[in-house]
């Protein structure tokens, strides 16, 4: 088990997938954050050095992600209710926001976009 | 709900002598207590429940339908790590149904360059089959396993290349000792180029050689092993730890009686924890101990099977290095940019993996890498291959000027325009300067009729073909496989049963 | 031009006078006569009457000239105002010989002299007008007619008009040239079996195919449809003797494949013409002319309809 900015992977887990399971980490910054510490793709979290650990880990706390960015996100919507805009209304009415057709396929805003919003 | 009733033979009207007409229904008749001409199981089956309105419903029960829940099916557990990945690299030499081909002379320094022997089938000697595994000579799907041991035609390119390691090893007559010589292998699908580097292996092993390969070039450029970058390169270079200690692993095991005769020569500053007096197999066991050091522990192991002489103050016990096997198959992987990625996620191209640059550097000074000699085969493969234009123009380029066209001649094949060719592939293919000797192309085409027909007949004699091997039948198999190609003959010897007759039309 | 007409017309003026004088004299006479038959002796001294007789008469009206233009235009041929006046024109000027010469002996059909008329996109050059398929097949049928007149007796005007509707050149004096080998060995023979097309040159050798300059495995890379290109050679066991250029193209795998074959088969037949029975008994030679049913329009493919749906 290694544990990357405290939280704990088996170690036969692909290191792109476990830096994925992070909110905020997708496919583009996973991959710039293996190259940048010349990991190649394919690495198993059981693979790592400690130092290559720690520096994820370092670069990983300095990066918005987790809580801080659910945290930014659910501001942002918040502040676009509060001053009553059309895209705060559509958040508040569980209806797409960026002008999609509601005839159909609305599925995701009206599982998400709630007055408390799910991230 | 199923009948008691046999309603093809009418069976159950021999039992009760009552009319069928009014025969009581099943559930009130008798169970019958001995067997009747029928001894299905059918008529001792309980009486099937009936459902619906049959069925009393109890006090204050519901009636709502009553769905059963989708049974969970017991899954298999699902196969353990790495054991799919271990099956699908399994190698099977050996298949005891098949019989033991007799008179089959195996694979020898006197067999080998033997002409007379040209087309005939040679066993490959049961002791060095560790050592071939261990290089990974052997690949999945080569039909290893149809026959009761591995075994290679002794064709034209073999005998040749066979004279080639009697002359650099300074037997035969025209002794070239401590000549390199350099090949690039190409050929159809099929045609036997990772079997000719087996080959290769196998007589390097009898000629007590250091045999040195790179089984799967693609494995060092798909990203699937750890690499990092060389201090102070520019531009930046990259180690591959774990590759390098594969491959150290890979020379050790099938190496081990030639390294471990041979002692430290020279004065390694890297290697700090080498002692003097030990052998060139502990110093490379250095390095698959700690992948750390595996790269200069590779080089030092270069330097030592390299060296003429020992350095001062270690002549004590130096002994003469013998020459060396270089393969490596399946070259186009080398020749792109490779999986990794800069740390400005900029790709990197193969030839900045040092282990890469090392090897295709012998195409441009291998003599004066290789100062005692050896054999420097790379081939192209043609499965799970990309398919890359500025290689192939280089090939093209390198088959001109084996054909005597000069690089000046407009004759002289050159990327088109706006291709995109890749400088530094054309730069590795270019002629070689000085001394150093010119690395050559060598296409590996069809067997030959005669050598087809040893080969067919060797699938007969282990039992697999049941035709008779003659002229006729050969030649059409010939045909058929485009001319001799060995893996399409191979294909053709086993499934024979499957081809449609041959209808002798002709009186 | 002008000098014809002019004679003509005063030819035609001089016919009128000579017409009108000539009409006059025996009126006077009979006139004269009626008088001595009514009058005394007295000649010489003409009557009132007489006087009033013998005033010129009016000149008779020929109909052939008109002295001034006609009101309208009257066109040459009285089909001028159909759809096509010139086709009309030749069946007409056709129908018109087939009565007249109806008569004459005929041959049977096929001993008739073999002609080629006028394809139909040809025709309609000729006359310049859309015909249609179905109207130039009567026309044709009229021309097959004419032509089954007994050769010796075929009257000139039949031959002049039939010879108006042949096509330039004649393609049947072409004599049929049978394909041999060429001076250099070579046999050549095309094949042809779904969308593929293969062209085989066969040369007598030791059993090398190359397919589009490639070796037959990269050509074929199922046995199947290698066997199957070269079964003409196999089932004569001829595999090892000839060598085999192919070039080919269209299609898919076993289309190719296929046509290949009866490129082989026909090439092979120049080689030995003696193999033919072996060969149409393998199958080698005979054409399969099967093609994909072309799709229709209100089905869903060849044949197939879109399901019945009530209402």
């Amino acid at each position: 088990m290694v544990f990357i900015l405290g939280v704990n992977f088996p170690e036969r887990n692909l290191l792109k997938k476990s830096l994925e399971t992070f909110f905020g980490v997708g496919g583009h910054t996973s991959s710039r954050l293996l190259a940048r510490f010349n990991i190649h793709p394919t690495c198993r979290v059981g693979e790592l050095a400690n130092k290559q650990v720690l520096d994820l880990t370092a670069v990983l706390s300095d990066m918005k992600i987790e809580n801080d960015l659910r945290r930014e996100v659910l501001n942002d919507i918040k502040r676009l209710k509060e001053t009553g805009t059309y895209r705060g209304r559509r958040h508040a009415l569980g209806l797409p926001v960026r002008g999609q057709r509601t005839r159909t396929q609305i599925k995701t805003p009206v599982k998400l976009n709630r007055m408390e919003r799910r991230l | 709900m199923a009948s008691s009733w046999c309603w093809s033979c009418l069976s159950r009207l021999r039992a009760p002598s009552t009319p069928r007409a009014i025969l009581p229904p099943q559930s009130i008749t008798p169970r019958l207590t001995t067997a009747s001409f029928h001894s299905s199981a059918v008529q001792y089956a309980n009486p099937t429940k009936k459902k619906g309105a049959l069925v009393a419903v109890k006090y204050r029960q519901g009636q709502t339908l009553r769905r059963k829940k989708k049974k969970t099916t017991e899954r298999a557990r699902p196969p353990a790590v790495g054991e799919r990945k271990a099956l699908r690299k399994r190698i099977v030499l050996s298949n005891p149904n098949a019989l033991e081909v007799e008179g089959m002379q195996d694979l020898s320094s006197e067999t080998m360059i033997d002409a007379r022997l040209r087309g005939s089938v040679l066993g490959l000697p049961v002791p060095m089959l560790d050592q071939l595994r261990a290089v990974q000579a052997f690949k999945p799907k080569q039909g290893w396993s149809i026959f009761r041991r591995p075994a290679t035609v002794l064709r034209r390119d073999t005998l040749e290349m066979a004279r080639l390691f009697e002359k650099i090893s300074g037997e035969g007559d025209a002794a070239e000792k401590g000549k390199v010589v350099k090949k690039i292998i190409t050929g159809l699908k099929g045609s036997g180029k990772t079997v000719h580097l087996l080959q290769a292996m196998a007589m390097g092993f009898l000629k007590k050689w250091v045999v040195v390969t790179v089984p799967d070039a693609r494995e060092l450029v798909s990203g699937d092993t750890s690499y990092s970058p060389i201090e102070g390169t520019n531009p930046p270079q990259y180690v591959q730890p774990n590759a390098v200690s594969a491959l150290l692993m890979r020379t050790v095991e099938a190496n081990r009686q030639v390294l471990s005769g041979l002692k430290v020569s020279q004065k390694h500053t890297g290697l700090p924890s080498l002692k003097p007096s030990s052998t060139l197999e502990d110093l490379a066991k250095l390095g698959f101990q700690d992948a750390a050091v595996a790269w200069p522990v590779f080089q030092a192991l270069w330097t030592e099977l390299t060296a003429t002489a020992a350095a001062p103050g270690m002549e004590k016990d130096f002994k003469a290095r013998p020459p060396m096997l270089v393969t490596v198959d399946g070259i186009a992987h080398w020749m792109k940019e490779s999986a990794y990625r800069a740390s400005d996620f900029t790709p990197v191209h193969a030839h900045d993996l040092v282990f890469v640059k090392h090897f295709l550097s012998l195409l441009q000074n291998g003599q004066a890498s290789l100062k005692n000699g050896g054999m420097v085969l790379y081939a192209t493969s043609t499965s799970n291959n990309p398919s890359i234009y500025t290689l192939e123009v280089a090939l093209d380029q390198l088959a001109a000027r084996q054909a005597g066209t000069s690089p000046s001649s407009p004759e002289y094949p050159s990327p088109e325009a706006y291709s995109g060719a890749d400088a530094r592939v054309l730069d590795l293919f270019k002629p070689t300067t000085g001394k150093e000797p010119q690395f050559e192309l060598q296409t590996l085409g069809g067997l030959t009729r005669d050598e087809a027909r040893g080969y067919l007949e060797y699938f007969a004699r282990s039992g697999l073909l049941r035709e008779e091997v003659n002229e006729t039948w050969v030649g059409e198999k010939w045909s058929l496989s485009g001319g001799g190609i060995i893996g399409e003959l191979e294909k053709l010897g086993r499934h024979v049963r499957t081809a449609a007759q041959t209808t002798p039309v002709l009186n | 031009m002008a000098r014809p007409t002019s004679n003509g017309l005063v030819q035609a003026f001089q016919a009128l006078r000579l017409h009108s004088s000539s009409t006059s004299r025996p009126v006077t006479r009979c006139l004269a006569r009626q008088t001595r038959t009514y009058a005394t002796e007295v000649e010489g001294q003409p009557s009132a009457l007489e006087t009033q007789e013998q005033a010129p008469a009016a000149p008779e009206i020929d109909f052939t000239n008109f002295a001034r233009r006609p009101a309208r235009i009257v066109p040459a041929s009285p089909s001028y105002f159909s759809g096509s006046p010139r086709f009309i024109d030749h069946v007409l000027q056709l129908e018109q010989l087939q009565a007249k010469y109806a008569s004459l002996p005929t041959v049977a059909a096929g001993d008739a002299p073999r002609m080629a008329w006028f394809k139909l996109a040809q025709f309609r050059d000729y006359v310049g007008e859309p015909v249609p398929m179905k109207k130039y097949k009567s026309l044709v049928k009229i021309l097959q007619r004419l032509n089954r007149i007994q050769p010796e007796m075929v009257p000139g005007e039949v031959r002049n008009t039939l010879e108006e509707f042949l096509r330039p050149g004649n393609p049947y004096a072409v004599q049929h040239v049978p394909r041999t080998v060429d001076e250099n060995g070579r046999a050549r023979a095309k094949g042809k079996r779904k969308e593929s097309t293969a062209v085989v040159q066969l040369v007598e050798g030791e059993g090398e195919v190359l397919v589009n300059g490639k070796s037959l495995v990269e050509a074929f890379q199922r046995v199947h449809d290698r066997e199957s290109a070269l079964w003409a050679l196999r089932c004569t066991q001829r595999l090892d003797k000839y060598n085999a250029w192919i070039t080919v193209r269209g299609g898919g795998v076993t289309g190719q494949a296929e046509a290949i074959t009866l490129a082989i088969g026909r090439a092979l037949l120049l080689h030995e013409p003696a193999l033919k029975p072996v060969l149409r008994k393998a199958g080698v030679i005979t054409v399969d002319a099967r093609r994909v049913e072309r799709k229709k329009p209100g089905h869903v493919k060849a044949r197939k309809m879109p399901t019945w749906v009530k209402r």
